[in-house]
C-alpha cells in the first residue's frame, strides 16, 4: 500500500467515525428529520434540560429545543419542542404536555398525550395546554403533613378507646341509663308493652284514613261540591300527567286532526267538555287504523297566566284522551298526551287555543315518557 | 549538649554574627539562574514559533513533505492509539460497572462510558500516547539532524528548515490529532461494549443508542477538536527541542526525553485550561 493510499484510508475511516457520531447525536435531536415546533408553558420545569426527550404516548418522538425564562415575575417558563412530523396526526389542540421523570430519580422528559379526534390540528409554534409537574419535594411535604395528621388522629382514637372502655365497663355493671336498659329485665317488658300499644294505634289510624278517603269521595259527588269538579272538567289533578310525554316523536305523522278548543270546551279557562262528539272522526280513525303512537296535543291562546295555562292544557289533553279511550276501542297505552301551555297553538289567532290529535305510524319510538312529573 | 554554631551553617546565622547584610548570595544566584533559564526557554519558544509562522506564509508550501509527515505521524500512530483507546474503554466499562451496580444505576453504564470516553478519556489518552510516540520521534530525528549539521546543510541549499522540517510536522500533528482521537473514541466505545456484553449481553445498537441518548454536539465535537491544540503543543515542543539540540549523541538523547516530558506535561496543563474554556463557551 502506498503512503498516500494508507493516509487516505486512515482519513476516510476516521472521518466516517466523525460522521457516524454527528449523525447519531443529530438524529437523537431530530436534526435530520422533518419536524415542527410546539410550545408549552409551565410554572416550573423541575430540572428539564434542553435536548431532553419528548414522548408521545410513551414513544420517543421529539426533543426539547430550548427553555425560556419569562420576562415578568408572573409569567411562565416556555418550553420549545421539536416534534417528528409523523406525530402531527396524533397531537391535537387539546393534547396535554406534562413533565415526567423516568422512575423516581431518572431523567426528566416531556410527555404529550393524544388529542381527541374531533379537536383541530396543531400548527407550527402553537402553544398546547400543560399540567403542572409532580415535584417530589412537594409530595414529601404533603406526606409529612398527612403523617402528622394521622398521628393526631391516632392519639384521638386512643383517648376515645379509653372512654369507650370506661363506658362499657359502667354498662356492664348496670350503672347509668343504658346500664339499666341492658341489665334490667323490667324495662324490656315495659318497652314490649308500649310497642304493642303503638301497633294498635297505627292500625286504628289506618282504618281512620280509609274512612276519610271514602268521605272525601262522597263529598266530591255531593251537590254542593259537584259543581266545582264538573266545571273544572276533571276530578283528580294527580293524574294530569299520567300519560304525558315530554316531546313529540321525530317521525313524520300519519295523520293530524286539529280542533278548535272553543268547540270542545265549555269555557275559555276550564277543561269541562262541551261538544265531544266532534272528536268522533279522530276516534274512529284510531279504532280503524294500525298506528304506533297517537298524541293529544293541547295548547291555549296567548292570554292568561302561563303556569295555569300549562295545567289547563294538560287537563284538556287528559279529558280528550279519557273520552277517546272510553268511547273507541284501541290500545290505550298507545295514546299519549302533551300539554304545551300558553301561546304555542298551531293557530295563533285562536284565543281559546287548539286541540290536535297527531297519529304516528307503527314503529314510532318515543324518546322519553314522563309519568312522574305532576 | 552541642553548641548550635557547630550544627547550623555559618551563612544562616550571618546576621547574628553581625556581618554585612548580603544573605545567601550563592542560593539567590542559583534560583535566579533557574528562573532565567525558564524565561529564556519560553522566549526562545516564542521566537521559534514566530520563525515558523513567518516561514509558513511564504511559498513553496512543501506539500509532498506534509503528506509524508501526515502519514508518519497520523496513520502510523493509529494502531497504538486504537489499542490504547480499546484498553481504556474495556477498563472503564469493567470498573464503572462494579461501582454503578453498587449504586443501583447499572442502566446508566452506556451513557457513563460514552460520556467519559468522548469527553475526556479519549482526547487525553490520544494526546499522551501521541506525545510519547511522535514527540520522541520528532525530538530525536531533528536533534540528530542538528548535531550532524544536516539542518545547516538544508539551510545552505536555500530551503527554509523552519518550513520544511518544523511547519510540516506541526501542521501534521494539528490535523491528525482530532482524527486519531475519533479512532480512540470509537475503539474505546466498541471495546467498552464488548466488555459489557461479555458480562451481560446487550445489542451494540441498544448500547450505542443508550450511550448517545443525552449527548449533544458540544459533548462530541468540542472535546474532539480541542485535541488540535494538543497537536500544536506536541509538534511545536518536539520541533523546538529537536532544533535547539546541543552537543553530540547525548544531546540527541536529552532532546528526545525532554520533548516527550515537556509535551506530555503541557498537554495535561492545556487540557485543564481547555476543559474550563469549553465549559464556558459550550455549557
Amino acid at each position: 500500500m502506498s503512503r498516500a493510499a494508507r493516509l487516505g484510508a486512515f482519513i476516510i475511516a476516521t472521518l466516517a467515525i466523525l460522521a457516524a457520531g454527528v449523525f447519531l447525536i443529530g438524529s437523537n435531536q431530530y436534526l435530520f428529520t422533518p419536524t415542527y415546533r410546539l410550545k408549552a408553558q409551565f410554572a416550573t420545569v423541575v430540572g428539564l434540560d434542553p435536548g431532553a426527550e419528548v414522548r408521545v404516548g410513551g414513544v420517543h418522538s421529539g426533543s426539547v429545543r430550548s427553555i425560556e425564562l419569562p420576562n415578568k415575575p408572573d409569567g411562565k417558563i416556555t418550553v420549545l419542542m421539536d416534534l417528528q412530523r409523523s406525530t402531527h396526526n396524533i397531537i391535537k389542540r387539546d393534547s396535554v404536555a406534562a413533565i415526567e421523570t423516568e422512575g423516581l430519580l431518572g431523567n426528566e422528559y416531556v410527555s404529550i398525550s393524544f388529542g381527541s379526534p374531533q379537536a383541530p390540528n396543531v400548527k407550527e409554534d402553537d402553544t398546547i395546554v400543560s399540567e403542572p409537574p409532580l415535584v417530589i419535594a412537594d409530595l414529601m411535604k404533603k406526606a409529612d403533613g398527612i403523617l402528622d395528621t394521622s398521628q393526631e388522629a391516632l392519639n384521638n382514637v386512643t383517648v376515645v378507646t379509653a372512654n369507650l372502655s370506661s363506658i362499657s365497663g359502667k354498662i356492664n355493671h348496670g350503672q347509668g341509663t343504658i346500664g339499666a336498659l341492658v341489665n334490667d329485665k323490667k324495662i324490656y317488658t315495659q318497652l314490649d308493652q308500649t310497642t304493642a300499644g303503638l301497633r294498635d294505634t297505627v292500625n286504628h289510624a289506618q282504618v281512620g284514613v280509609v274512612a276519610f278517603q271514602e268521605n272525601m269521595e262522597a263529598m266530591k259527588q255531593n251537590f254542593l261540591l259537584r259543581g266545582f269538579f264538573k266545571n273544572r272538567g276533571y276530578e283528580d289533578s294527580s293524574e294530569l300527567a299520567k300519560n304525558e310525554i315530554t316531546q313529540l316523536p321525530q317521525t313524520a305523522p300519519l295523520k293530524t286532526f286539529t280542533f278548535e278548543s272553543k268547540l270542545l270546551f265549555d269555557k275559555v279557562d276550564t277543561a269541562k267538555p262541551k261538544n265531544q262528539k266532534s272528536l268522533r272522526a279522530a276516534g274512529q280513525f284510531l279504532a280503524d287504523t294500525e298506528f304506533g303512537v297517537a298524541v293529544v296535543v293541547v295548547s291555549t291562546g296567548t292570554t292568561g297566566d302561563a303556569q295555569k295555562d300549562l295545567v289547563l292544557t294538560q287537563a284538556r289533553a287528559m279529558v280528550v284522551r279519557d273520552y277517546l279511550v272510553s268511547n273507541f276501542s284501541f290500545d290505550d297505552a298507545q295514546l299519549k298526551t302533551l300539554g304545551l301551555g300558553k301561546g304555542k297553538s298551531a293557530n295563533p289567532d285562536s284565543s281559546w287555543g287548539t286541540v290536535e290529535i297527531i297519529v304516528y305510524p307503527v314503529d314510532t319510538e318515543l324518546q322519553q315518557t314522563s309519568s312522574t312529573s305532576p | 549538649m552541642m553548641s548550635p554554631d557547630t550544627r547550623i551553617p555559618r551563612r544562616w546565622t550571618s546576621l547574628d554574627a553581625g556581618q554585612a547584610a548580603l544573605p545567601m548570595p550563592s542560593t539567590l544566584v542559583s534560583v535566579w539562574s533557574v528562573i532565567n533559564h525558564f524565561l529564556e526557554w519560553f522566549g526562545d519558544l516564542g521566537l521559534f514559533a514566530w520563525q515558523v509562522m513567518r516561514a509558513a506564509v511564504r511559498r513553496p508550501f512543501e506539500g509532498r513533505e506534509l503528506i509524508r509527515q501526515l502519514d508518519e505521524l497520523g496513520s502510523k500512530s493509529l494502531p497504538l492509539v486504537a489499542l490504547a483507546g480499546a484498553a481504556i474503554g474495556a477498563v472503564l466499562s469493567l470498573e464503572s460497572r462494579s461501582s454503578l451496580v453498587r449504586f443501583g444505576a447499572k442502566s446508566m453504564l452506556p451513557a457513563a462510558l460514552v460520556y467519559s470516553i468522548i469527553h475526556e478519556t479519549g482526547p487525553i489518552v490520544t494526546g499522551l500516547v501521541v506525545s510519547g510516540r511522535v514527540g520522541a520521534g520528532i525530538g530525536a530525528e531533528l536533534g540528530s539532524m542538528k548535531v550532524t549539521e544536516q539542518i545547516d546543510a538544508i539551510e545552505a541549499s536555500g530551503v527554509n528548515p523552519y518550513k520544511f522540517l518544523a511547519f510540516t510536522r506541526i501542521v501534521a500533528c494539528i490535523l491528525m490529532l482530532p482524527l486519531l482521537t475519533l479512532a480512540a473514541d470509537f475503539c474505546g466505545v466498541l471495546f467498552g461494549w464488548i466488555a459489557e456484553t461479555l458480562v451481560e449481553p446487550v445489542s451494540f445498537l441498544r448500547f450505542i443508542n443508550q450511550g448517545f441518548a443525552g449527548a449533544s454536539f458540544s459533548d462530541f465535537l468540542a472535546p474532539t477538536l480541542r485535541t488540535a491544540v494538543f497537536g500544536l503543543i506536541i509538534g511545536m515542543i518536539g520541533c523546538f527541542q529537536g532544533m535547539r539540540t546541543k552537543g553530540g549523541t547525548a544531546g540527541v538523547g536529552f532532546s528526545a526525553t525532554s520533548s516527550v516530558v515537556l509535551s506530555s506535561l503541557f498537554v495535561i496543563l492545556a487540557d485543564v485550561i481547555l476543559v474550563k474554556f469549553i465549559l464556558v463557551f459550550f455549557p
